[in-house]
Parts: C-alpha cells; sequence; structure tokens
C-alpha cells in the first residue's frame, strides 16, 4: 500500500511540476503574476474534452490542438500586459485576477458547471507480488511531464536562447543593457508558458473533474511550487512538485479527501512567511 | 487649489445625499430598482471596506474570508441559540475582526505580491475548516431556516426590515454612510495623513513619527470589522449559508473591482463604482447574460486598469477642473 502511495504521489508530483513550469517561465522572465493560469490550463481541458466528445478525436492528437490554440491565447495575454503601467507586479496581478473571472465565467457559459472528465481506456499494468498498479494514465501524466521538464531544461541550459532567458530572469535591466532583446524573451516566455499550459490542460482533465470554479487551485498549486522553487529553477519546479504531490497524498491517507485543499493553501502561506523576500528576489548563483 | 475644491464637493455631496434620501419616497422607479439601489449601496459598503486596507498600499484578494466569517459567526448564533440578528450581526463582526487579528500578526511583513497571494490562500482556511466541521457548522450542507432581519415598529407602523425593499434600501444607505464617513475619515484627519504616507513611503513615514505597524493594524482591523458585518447581515437576508457562497472569490473580486473601478484614491470612489456597475450589471448585463454576468466585472477590471489607471473618479475630476 505504501509503495503504492508512492507512484501516485510521484505521478501526481511531476504532474504538478508540468502546471508549475509554465507559471515559473512566465513569472521569472516577464515578472508577471498569472492569476489566470488555473483558468488557462482548465480551458485547455475543456477544449480537450469537447474535441474528444464531440469529435471523436484520439486523445493523443488533442494535444498538439490545445497547445497551439493556448500558445496563441499566451502571446495575446502577453501584448495585453505589455500596456499594463507601474506598479507592474502588483497591476499585473490584479489584470490576470480580471482575466481570470472572465475566463471563468466564460467557460460557465459555455460549458455549463456539470463536472466534465475526459475518459481514457482504463488499462494498467500491475505488479501482484508488490500491490502496485500503473494505470495507463498514470504512465503518460509521467511521461510526458518528465519528458516537457526535460525540453525545457535542455532549452535553458543547452540553447544559445536559453542562455538568453536565463540571463533575462537573473536580471533584466542588465540583459537589456546587454543587447538582449527582453521585450522578444518575454513573448517566447509565453509562448513556451502557453505551450505546457495546452499541454497540462488535457491531462488535467483526465486527471481531475472539469469546473469552472477549479483553476484558483492549480493557480495556487503552481504558485506554491514556484515560490518553494526559486525563480526558473527546473529542478527545483520538480522537487516541489513531488514534495506538493505526496503531502497532499498524506492528506489524503490521514485526513480524508475534503483536506485536500487546504494542502497547497496552508504552505503557500507558511512559505510566504519563511522567505517573504524570496518570491521577489532572484539569487544571483547560477540558474538550473 | 485645495481652497478651490472645497466648495464643489460639498455641493456634490449634499445633492447626492438629499437625491439618494428623498428618491424611494417619490414613487419614481420600481421596487426593483429600490431592490438594485439598495444592493448596490451593500456592495458600495463593502467597497469602501476593502479600500480601508487598500489605502496603505495593499491589495487584498480575500475579503471573502471576512464575509464568510462574519455570515457563518451570524448564522450559528442564529442556528443554535436564536440570538436577536442585532446581536449575532455584531458578533459575525467580532469573527471577522479576530480573524483580521490574526492576519496582521501572520502576513505583518509582507507587501505587494506576496501580500495579494497571502490573503488570496488565506481565504481557504477556514473555508475547508468549516466546510469540514460537520458537528458545528453542518459543513457542506449549509445552515438553514436563519431568521429574518427584525421587524422596525414605530408610531404604529410596523416594517419588516428584510423584506419591505424601502426600508432595506434606507439600511443599507445607513450602513454605507458610515462605512464612507470611516472612509472620508482616512482622507481628511491626522489618521488619513499617515496612512497615505504609508503608502507613499514606509521608511519615511516611519521616520516622520508615524506609527507604522499601528496604523496599518487599524486600516486592517477596521476594513475587516466591516467586511465581517456586511458579511454577518447576509445569512439573514437570504435565510441560508453555505461555505462555497459567503467563501467565494466573487466575494473577494467584487469590492476590488468596484473600488479599483471608481478610483481607489479618492474619498468617494468606491462609492461611484458600486453606484455605477452593480446597476449596470443587474439590469443590463444581468438580462442579456444570465449565468457569465460576473465576467463583466472581470472586463471591467482589466480596462480600468489599461485606461483608467486611477478610476474613473479621478478621470472624471481632472475633466471637469479642466472644464
Amino acid at each position: 500500500m505504501w509503495l503504492q502511495l508512492a507512484l501516485n504521489a510521484f505521478t501526481l508530483g511531476s504532474f504538478y511540476a508540468l502546471i508549475a513550469l509554465g507559471f515559473s517561465l512566465i513569472f521569472g522572465i516577464t515578472r508577471a503574476f498569472n492569476l489566470a493560469h488555473g483558468e488557462m490550463v482548465l480551458l485547455g481541458g475543456y477544449l480537450a474534452y469537447v474535441l474528444g466528445t464531440y469529435w471523436q478525436v484520439p486523445f493523443f492528437w488533442t494535444l498538439p490542438a490545445c497547445m497551439l490554440t493556448l500558445l496563441l491565447l499566451a502571446v495575446l495575454l502577453q501584448a495585453l500586459l505589455q500596456h499594463v503601467r507601474e506598479p507592474f507586479e502588483l497591476n499585473s496581478l490584479v489584470v490576470t485576477f480580471g482575466l481570470a473571472l472572465v475566463l471563468q465565467n466564460g467557460m460557465l457559459v459555455l460549458f455549463s458547471a456539470n463536472h466534465r472528465l475526459i475518459r481514457n481506456a482504463e488499462a494498467a499494468w500491475s505488479l501482484p507480488s508488490l500491490h502496485l498498479t500503473l494505470t495507463q494514465l498514470q504512465a503518460w501524466l509521467i511521461a510526458l511531464s518528465l519528458l516537457a521538464t526535460f525540453l525545457v531544461s535542455i532549452l535553458l541550459r543547452k540553447t544559445f536562447l536559453g542562455k538568453a532567458l536565463r540571463a533575462t530572469i537573473q536580471d533584466r535591466e542588465a540583459a537589456r543593457l546587454a543587447g538582449i532583446p527582453v521585450e522578444r524573451m518575454s513573448v517566447i516566455a509565453f509562448a513556451v508558458g502557453g505551450i505546457l499550459i495546452g499541454l497540462a490542460g488535457p491531462l488535467y482533465g483526465s486527471t481531475a473533474y472539469l469546473h469552472p470554479w477549479g483553476g484558483m487551485e492549480a493557480t495556487l498549486i503552481a504558485v506554491v511550487i514556484t515560490i518553494f522553487a526559486g525563480v526558473g529553477r527546473i529542478r527545483g519546479v520538480l522537487l516541489g512538485g513531488w514534495a506538493l504531490g505526496l503531502a497532499e497524498s498524506l492528506a489524503v491517507v490521514f485526513l480524508g479527501t475534503s483536506w485536500r485543499e487546504l494542502v497547497s493553501a496552508l504552505v503557500l502561506i507558511i512559505l510566504l512567511i519563511l522567505r517573504p523576500e524570496g518570491l521577489l528576489r532572484v539569487s544571483y548563483g547560477p540558474v538550473r | 487649489m485645495m481652497k478651490k475644491t472645497v466648495n464643489p464637493p460639498v455641493l456634490l455631496g449634499t445633492a447626492f445625499l438629499l437625491f439618494f434620501s428623498l428618491w424611494p419616497l417619490t414613487g419614481v422607479g420600481t421596487d426593483l430598482h429600490c431592490r438594485v439601489l439598495g444592493f448596490a449601496f451593500y456592495y458600495g459598503a463593502l467597497a469602501l471596506a476593502w479600500n480601508l486596507l487598500a489605502l496603505t498600499g495593499v491589495i487584498s484578494l480575500g475579503h471573502a474570508a471576512f464575509f464568510g466569517l462574519g455570515a457563518y459567526g451570524s448564522a450559528l448564533l442564529d442556528h443554535y441559540w436564536k440570538l436577536s440578528p442585532c446581536i449575532t450581526i455584531l458578533a459575525g463582526g467580532g469573527l471577522g475582526t479576530v480573524y483580521g487579528i490574526l492576519w496582521h500578526l501572520v502576513f505583518k511583513k509582507l507587501r505587494g505580491a506576496p501580500f495579494a497571494l497571502a490573503t488570496l490562500a488565506s481565504v481557504e482556511v477556514p473555508k475547508i475548516l468549516i466546510d469540514n466541521w460537520d458537528g458545528l457548522t453542518l459543513g457542506s450542507r449549509g445552515i438553514t431556516g436563519i431568521s429574518d432581519l427584525p421587524s422596525l415598529q414605530w408610531a404604529g407602523l410596523s416594517v419588516l426590515l428584510g423584506r419591505d425593499p424601502r426600508a432595506l434600501y434606507y439600511l443599507f444607505f445607513a450602513l454605507m454612510l458610515t462605512v464612507g464617513w470611516v472612509h472620508r475619515r482616512a482622507f481628511r484627519s491626522r489618521w488619513g495623513w499617515a496612512i497615505r504616507s504609508i503608502r507613499e513611503d514606509e521608511t519615511a513615514a516611519a521616520s516622520l513619527g508615524v506609527n507604522v505597524v499601528r496604523t496599518r493594524f487599524q486600516a486592517l482591523l477596521l476594513s475587516a470589522f466591516f467586511t465581517a458585518l456586511c458579511g454577518a447581515i447576509y445569512p439573514h437576508l437570504l435565510g441560508l449559508v453555505e461555505p462555497p457562497l459567503v467563501f467565494s472569490l466573487h466575494l473577494s473580486a467584487l469590492p476590488l473591482v468596484l473600488s479599483i473601478f471608481g478610483g481607489r484614491h479618492q474619498p468617494y470612489g468606491p462609492i461611484l463604482g458600486a453606484l455605477v456597475l452593480y446597476p449596470l450589471d443587474q439590469l443590463l448585463f444581468h438580462s442579456l447574460l444570465p449565468v457569465g454576468h460576473d465576467a463583466v466585472y472581470g472586463l471591467v477590471v482589466i480596462l480600468t486598469l489599461l485606461f483608467f489607471p486611477q478610476g474613473i473618479g479621478a478621470w472624471l475630476q481632472t475633466r471637469l477642473r479642466s472644464a
């Protein structure tokens, strides 16, 4: 049973890391708090649901469709946020909070308040000797989350573009002085973030029920992990995701399902109190 | 410049008071209009209460916590002991204030975005506690059968405060004027100067002898108390309360949207926002878009921050002055 719990926590945690990755990139490079992050993930989930239910698109092919749509949406959001005035951090927070309201209610109108779930084949592999079962969905979650994380880490660490992105994360003004087109880096951050959100959406819709009000929880998860990890630290994001997944799984086992939502909120408050400036100050060490 | 602008505001203010206190008596407008305007005052009070804290320079995304605790405070006292609504409502306000003290203790060092995020998360804590504490709060089923607001008896006339739209109108008008008076004090008094100096620069304010911690604490407590007071009235109006209803994102967002739209840095800004936006939403958008009309509030806050970052109040003022 404990092994199964660990496996489930690992799956959940890898998925949380995927959710947080887009948020972390966007925040790190543009300093924009995207409070509509969770709603955008949900939107991707609903899109995949509609494609799968009404047009019988196979689940695998809904992924690129969602990634493309969310990429466009994220780039639009970036264009919108460019016009936000100082203080940018707080104002971008309020603007995206407004966007979250718009998306929530838009989804309520389009998809109604019913709970939706993307149904996938229930194939599973099991190891009876260890009482361990891995469903196909879990395998997808782990594989896609880790693959996306790996690719982003390659992008940041092994390419020239990645160097420019990391420089922007460390110090926007210094990067600008060094000749890095900071505005273009912002667009790229939102584009990559949008792709990651679009990937997370359909996966979210197949692990948890989609509901128009569910976005804030996903946003909180992304914020928690980003603060835990520090901006733009991919390994930290993975670690944070696993830690949060484990904490939530343990809360479900010991306290019951209904207490799960409390975990991310409490962890967020504790993290903010312990490192109130940790969110905003980037250490000048290498971005790993 | 101060001298010149003193007169028109006084005139406008008097006209505003006279118009809105006499309007229901003229018989112009239906019960529906009366009810909608009444609730516009109610949400105006909520927006003013939110802005009391925002004036110190921080943005809260979690005022639903105070609202919900106020609602549950009054609903529980009513459910178990059937106390008079006057007592339950004050007690609800008190419960919200206690949570405000907790905010002060825990979030003391947070500013800006971290503060906003912490407040956003802090709504979940009481919500999930209440949702799961079946023995005390009846959990997610909510509490039903909460008594109405009392009836007023005066000179042989009896008016059901919770049922008669005109009585409700005056009740909420008085509520808004009360909070509005405190809100005005935050502009026109020594305390108000202290608050604004904190907003502009905390260190400078402290070096001038402003007690930053205490002033901030006072603003937070007043804000929490009035928000919880509004929340405590809510179950008496509806007759029921349940966690998702009172701890909703909608209730955290609405005062923020109304204040930012009306103008956060004007004494009357939140009132202006509530009186323009809420009736517009209820009378126009509600009929156009029955389910998702809250989207309008989101759109309004985005557009306001992009085009009138100081709110329409400030925009109107500069227009009037240049005219």
